[in-house]
Formats: C-alpha cells, structure tokens, sequence
C-alpha cells in the first residue's frame, strides 16, 4: 500500500511535468491547467503517503535520507502551491513542478525500509529541526528555479515586464529560505548542546549549514545593500543551489560525522 | 590652527582604514573567507592524530601542518577572521542604530513630491490598493502618508547585533565549559575535583517497551552535600546538577566474577582485560578479554570480535596461573573454576554508561541563546515586517522606502490597470 501511493506520486508528477512541459512548447492553456490537475493529484498520493508512512513508523517520517528526501520534495510542491494558489504566480510552474519531482526521484532511488527512531533522534527538536530544514532548501531550489527562469526570460527579451517580479521573487524565496535555515540552525545548536554537549561541534553537515547559510546572507547583502539585481543574482541563485545540494546530499554521502545517521 | 601635513596624512589614513573596516565590502569579503575556509575544514578532517594525516595525506601532509588545516577552526587566521567579522558588525551595527534613529521617515514622507504621476483613476487604484494592504493612513499638507511595519526599520540592526553576540557568546561557549568523559560502573561512584560525586545506581540499554535506549539512574552529591535524588538520565536528556550537566554519552560491556574463599565468603568484580585475579601474587587467573560470542566458521569455531551492540553470548577468554604454569582457557556465564583454594564463577557481564560531565556556568548557555533568537528575531523583522511608507498626491505617489519592494510591485501593477502611467523608475 505504501509502496503503491509512493510510486503513484511519482508517476503523476512526472505526467504532470510531462503535460506542462507540452503546454509550454504548443502553447496551450487547456493543457497547463490539466497539467496542474495532475501535479495536484500527485502532491495528494505524496502527503498520503508521507501520513500513511508516518502512521505505519509511529513518528513523523524524517528520520533517514529517504524520508528527508520526500519532505523536502513536499516542501518544495507546498511553496508551489502557495506560490500558484495565494500569490497567483504561474511563471515558476513548470520548473517547480521539474524540481519536485527530480528530488522525489532522488528519493525513489534510496532504500525506502521503515525504521525504528533512533535514540539520538528521539527529541522535541526532531521535527523543527529537520522540517525547517527542509522547507529552507525547498525555498532555496525555488529561488534557484526562478533564476533559471529569470535567465531564460532574460535571454529571449531582456525587457520582458516579469523579469522584476521574478528577480523579486528570488529574493523573497532566499529570505525566507535563510530564516528558515537559521531557524534549522539555531534548533539544531540547542538540541547539540541537550544531545552532545555542545552547541557546535564543526560536524561536516554543521560547517556545510553554516557554509549554505553565509552563501545567501552573501546574497541578500549584495540584493538589499549593493541594490543588485537583475541576470547577475538570478545566476547566483542557480549557482547558490549545487551547494544546498551539496550540504543535503553530498555531506552525508561522502563526509562522516555525527549526522551520519541521517543517511 | 597649524597645518601638519605628517598628521593629517595619518589621520586621513586612519579614517581610510576605518571606513573601510566598518564597510560592507570588508565584511562580505570576511564572509567569503570564512566560507571558504570552512570548505577546506570540512574537507580536511580535523582534530586528528599527526599520524592520520601522513598515512592519509602523504605529499601534501607538511602543507597540512604549516597551514594548520589539522585544526582550522581554531588557527590563528580563522580566529583573526572572526575578530575582524566582530569588529565589522560592531561598527556596521553603531552606524546603522544611528541612521535609523536620525531618520524620521514620516516627516521626509511629509514633504515629498509624488515620482509616479498618474491620473485621477489611478490615484484612486492606488489608495484602494494601499487600504486593501491595511496600512496606517495619516493626512499632512495636503499629502496622505501611508505607513506599515516602521519598526521593521531596526531588523537589521537587531540581526546584526544578534550575529554579533552570537559569535561573541559562541566563542566563550568554547572556551569556558570544562568536559569529562568517564565511565563509571553500575553501583560505583565517579568522584570530581570540587568533591562532587555522581553516582551511577543502574543502566539500561533498552526501555519500557525493549526499544532501543540508553538510560542510566544515578544521583548527584554536590559538594554542599546537596543531592538531585535518583533521576533517570538518557540521550537527549542530560540530567542538570549546580553548575554541572551529565550527559549519556557512550556505553560499554564489562565482565564480572564472582570469587569465594575456603570460608564462604563471596566477592562480585567488575573485571576487565589484563585484570589478574589472586591472593598470593602468584595463582591466580589473568583475564584476557570478554567476547561477544563465538561463531562457525569454515576453520572452525572463532571468537566474535565485533563489540557492537549486545554481548548475546559472551564468552571470557583468561589464562590460568598456578604452580609456574600457564593454560589459555576460556568460560561462559555461570562456569565455575577453582584456582589456588578459591572458586571462580564467571557471570553475566553488564551494561554501563559512559558519561560526560560538562562543567559550565548556566548564563553561557542562557547568553548563547538570547542571542541566537536575538539573531532569529532580527532576520524574521527584516523579512516579514518590511517598512513601507507612500505618499500619496494628488499628482500621483511616491514609495519613500526602496525595500518595500513587494509594495512597489503592487502599486506598479494596480496604477498600470488604469493604463495611463507614468513610472519614473528612480521612484
């Protein structure tokens, strides 16, 4: 059952990127709107399963690679849908909708066993912890997203009346990206000192965090103090996310340390 | 007064420097170092033996020592990078508290000129746009301001000011606490320097319902002879005793004997490796190493080595000592042995906890953490209350504050439906 719902939001977000990806090339609305029905469709067998798995763990399902993985793929279907339904926001569709489902793919590839919480894990910062990191690097791959999007724009008319409303969007994504990742940091700080002692202890996936997070305080000095904007920072939200990517999977793949039960 | 060319030239020198010091180029380029060389701390592991980074590092090993890669994030440049990011934010944060406070921004609103000039209708788009984002309306000269969010004004200084303490705060975190790791056996005592004892009663390595845990009982008796009372301790929740915090760090398995003499009196012992066990000196046994078990092999039966998890079959590994000679032997739980009139029974080995024992006065933690959510607070001012300021005449409006960008979007996007504007886009 759990299986089938996993593969099921797969398979339809992939149909839903596949159909966008037509409406975009032969221009027609009819198809974007049924893409998005299916994109819809897919993020219901997603949070199914991400309830039923959680039921099934007895706990909230982010407690491996793979369950951070389809979180983080939630995340980023969350902020789409917040982003289309509230903010009326139909430029990013199409390479969210990518983004969301190349991560889930990811996660489709790691081994999907249920296992029991670790002790180490079993604290009241578990889920802020690692939820908020989540929907940071949720709101980063969209920032990066609408980078590409930015560029791609930019290419074709470099005068083109959305390209201040996107490049403001990256902001705003990075923004709250970079709050949430503080937030991530700061619980994950607190629960280190309860946990190890220690509210830093240079852990790769610490320096990492640490590294991602002065990358974009990086960026929004440039943003709101040099008044940069434009191709420029769109570039550097693309650039920024090999490194987001990077601090989730990279470090826990090839750098041991104390988060290595994350894998 | 006299013209003192030397002097003036140093003072002019000096106030280079410190502009530069207090300038957001110098604190990005700290930025970027410390990034930088937080990768190559990352990469490089650190804190190890000289040893590990010859084997592992064989041509590029001097370099590693020379540029103490062994140990970045307490080499000197790393330390002076975080000096120079401290004395940055101090300054950056005095100048911005000024400006902030000098500004008064409603007054400048008050006398503003409209930069975007539109129609009757637009103005009127406009307004409607500003009251449906329920900002507060104040009407000066003929002008209407429209405000919200003013005290979002302060969010970067408070961010800034947040950062500040937080590397401040973070740095003695460092170097005040003082660490103990010891283990301490069940129903033993681990005695500190200052007198305090912390007694270990019982440890578990499962929990009520047999999941895997790691709890230990103990109690602490402070030097004032004050005692916390049994309290459970586990990971994730480390037990607070006056200035100390134990935690349940690591565990172990040890054997234990049980040893009777002629008479029938009985000791238990906690026994571990190279432990020799006798009267004279001379008979006696000398225990080897306790094992986890024993497995089939294709050579044979052959000792588990592995010691992690549970000892599910353990097995002691000793030699016997008697009369000048010596027999390998080994015994599982419950085996017995008499050796130089007296009887060895070996015994399920146990569990035990080993601790760490943090030394640390509560208001560095309590400091750390005002500043963090200091930090916290600042950035989420910054970006979710942005100070936005309109005025608005009857000529047209103007955003007095350019990080309202959101809002100058909106009206951009409500004066265009009336499709008869004209943006200036210095606005």
């Amino acid at each position: 059952m759990l299986d089938i719902l996993f593969f099921a939001g797969s398979g339809l977000y992939f149909a839903g990127m596949l159909v966008q990806f037509f409406a975009q090339v032969w221009k027609k609305k009819v198809l974007s709107k049924y893409a998005w029905y299916i994109f819809i469709a897919g993020y219901a067998a997603h949070t199914a399963y991400i309830l039923a798995r959680g039921i099934q763990a007895g706990r909230v399902p982010m407690a491996n690679q793979f369950e951070f993985a389809v979180m983080f793929a939630w995340g980023i279907a969350c902020i789409l849908l917040f982003l289309h339904y509230r903010l009326k926001l139909e430029w990013i569709t199409t390479i969210a909708m990518i983004m969301t489902w190349a991560v889930y793919l990811y996660a489709a590839l790691l081994p999907r066993e249920i296992h029991e919480l670790m002790p180490a894990l079993r604290s009241v910062w578990f889920v802020s912890h690692i939820g908020s990191a989540a929907f940071a690097y949720a709101a980063f791959m969209l920032a990066g997203a609408s980078g590409i999007r930015y560029i791609l724009l930019y290419k074709k008319n470099p005068k083109d009346p959305k390209l201040p409303e996107i490049d403001y969007f990256i902001y705003r994504l990075i923004a709250i990206g970079l709050l949430l990742l503080t937030v991530t940091i700061v619980i994950g700080a607190i629960w280190a000192e309860e946990a190890w002692s220690s509210f830093w202890t240079w852990d790769p996936k610490e320096v990492w965090a640490l590294i991602t997070w002065i990358l974009y305080a990086i960026y929004l000095h440039l943003r709101l103090g040099r008044k940069k904007t434009g191709v420029t920072m769109a570039w550097y939200a693309v650039l920024s996310v090999p490194v987001v990517l990077f601090t989730f999977i990279g470090v826990n793949t090839i750098m041991p340390g104390l988060h290595s039960y994350g894998q | 007064m006299t013209y003192r060319p030397g002097r003036d030239g140093i003072f002019k020198t000096m106030k280079k420097i410190y502009i530069f010091l207090r300038s957001m180029t110098f604190g990005l380029i700290l930025l970027g170092l410390t990034a930088a060389v937080s990768v190559l701390g990352s990469i490089i592991p650190q804190n190890q033996s000289a040893m590990t980074y010859v084997r592992g590092y064989p041509s590029l090993y001097p370099w590693i020592f020379r540029l103490q890669l062994d140990h970045v994030f307490t080499s000197w440049y790393f330390i002076l990078l975080i000096i120079l990011l401290c004395i940055n934010l101090t300054l950056c944060s005095i100048i911005r508290f000024h400006r902030i406070r000098q500004e008064d921004i409603l007054k400048r609103a008050a006398g503003a000129e409209a930069s975007v000039k539109l129609s009757h209708e637009g103005i009127t788009r406009v307004r409607a746009e500003l009251e449906r984002m329920h900002m507060h309306k104040n009407v000066q000269d003929g002008r209407i301001i429209y405000h919200k969010n003013l005290p979002g004004r302060y969010g970067t200084f408070i961010t800034h000011l947040g950062i500040l303490f937080t590397v401040i705060f973070f740095a003695l975190g460092m170097v005040i606490p003082k660490i103990l790791d010891e283990s301490c056996y069940p129903n033993e005592a681990v005695t500190l320097e200052d007198g305090t004892r912390i007694e270990v009663k019982d440890f578990h390595i499962t929990d009520e319902e047999g999941k895997l845990d790691y709890r230990s009982v103990i109690n602490v008796i402070l030097p004032s002879g004050k005692e916390t009372g049994d309290r459970e301790l586990a990971v994730n929740h480390p037990v607070k005793a006056g200035s100390y915090k134990i935690y349940q760090q690591t565990y172990g398995t040890v054997g234990q004997i049980s040893v009777r003499d002629a008479k029938g009196h009985e000791d238990v012992f906690y026994i571990e490796s190279q432990d020799f066990l006798s009267a004279d000196g001379k008979t006696g046994i000398l225990i080897d190493n306790l094992y986890p078990g024993l497995k089939e092999t294709e050579n044979g039966t052959e000792l588990i080595t592995s010691t992690m998890g549970r000892y599910e079959d353990p097995v002691y590994i000793f030699m016997v000592m008697e009369n000048g000679s010596t027999e390998s032997m080994l015994a599982f739980p419950g085996d017995t042995l008499d050796v130089g009139g007296y009887t060895y029974t070996f015994l399920d080995p146990v569990e035990y906890p080993g601790l760490r024992i943090k030394y640390s006065p509560a208001w560095v933690s309590w400091a750390l953490l005002a500043a963090v959510l200091m930090l916290t607070f600042g950035l989420a001012v910054t970006f979710l209350f942005v100070p936005a300021v309109v005025t608005v005449t009857d000529q047209g409006y103007r955003v007095m504050t350019p990080k309202a960008e959101g809002l100058i979007l909106r009206l951009r996007s409500a004066a265009a439906d009336n499709g008869n504007t004209e943006v200036d886009e210095n606005a």
